[in-house]
């Protein structure tokens, strides 16, 4: 649990600053943030079930 | 329109040398670019997830890079074990300030296999790295609003 938190720290601090630099409008930077956020998420979910399976 | 006659058709514009100047500042003090600027929410979010970021990777345990050989495996400079660790170190220097103090009070740069063993050893050198980087973007940021390219 505490490696996920960690993620999703990590996502979070990347997603704020993905966010606020790359759109113009804040109601942009949310949807952008977010969206980067989810991606971490899933991708990083996805790449630790993928490596579980490779020993 | 070839290239050529594009660009002796339209002047190219300088960039104003205050734009380096805040540039130089948004590197050396994450969040001081856009303070500059008057940019007050986007200074204290990019520049307090730079701090952050930098702080959490210390707390974590975290390794930072530069370029002295261990001299154990390495002896030169040109050592191949001390070259690779070039990327690292360059995305580590991104916080400034920051890598310069850490790097003179020499925290967190020793091969210490205890801070190494730790659990989360790797995710504070990560997190280190990533606020370089993202002091980086940073830094950028504020230079393209000091030239008058982004708003």
């Amino acid at each position: 649990m505490k490696h996920f938190l960690v993620m999703c720290l990590f996502a979070a601090l990347a997603s704020v600053v993905f966010g606020v630099i790359s759109k113009d409008t804040t109601r942009e930077r949310w949807i952008y943030g977010v969206k980067v956020f989810a991606e971490f998420i899933i991708i990083g979910l996805a790449l630790g079930w993928l490596l579980y399976f490779i020993p | 329109m070839v290239k050529s006659e594009r660009l002796q058709g339209e002047p190219v514009e300088s960039t104003p040398s205050a734009a380096w100047l805040i540039g130089l500042a948004a590197w050396f003090i994450p969040g001081s670019g856009h303070l500059l600027l008057k940019k007050w929410g986007r200074a204290a979010m990019m520049g307090g997830v730079v701090w952050l970021s930098f702080f959490i990777g210390l707390a974590m345990g975290g390794h930072m890079f530069d370029l002295s050989p261990d001299g154990t495996t390495a002896t030169s400079m040109f050592d191949w074990s001390v070259l690779i660790q070039v990327p690292p170190m360059i995305a580590d220097l991104g916080t400034g300030i920051a890598y310069v103090v850490t790097w003179l009070l020499d925290i967190s740069f020793k091969e210490d296999p205890v801070q190494a063993a730790r659990t989360t050893y790797e995710y504070g050198t990560n997190f280190l790295l990533i606020a370089g980087l993202m002091n980086y973007l940073t830094m950028l940021d504020a230079f393209d609003v000091a030239t008058g390219r982004k708003s």
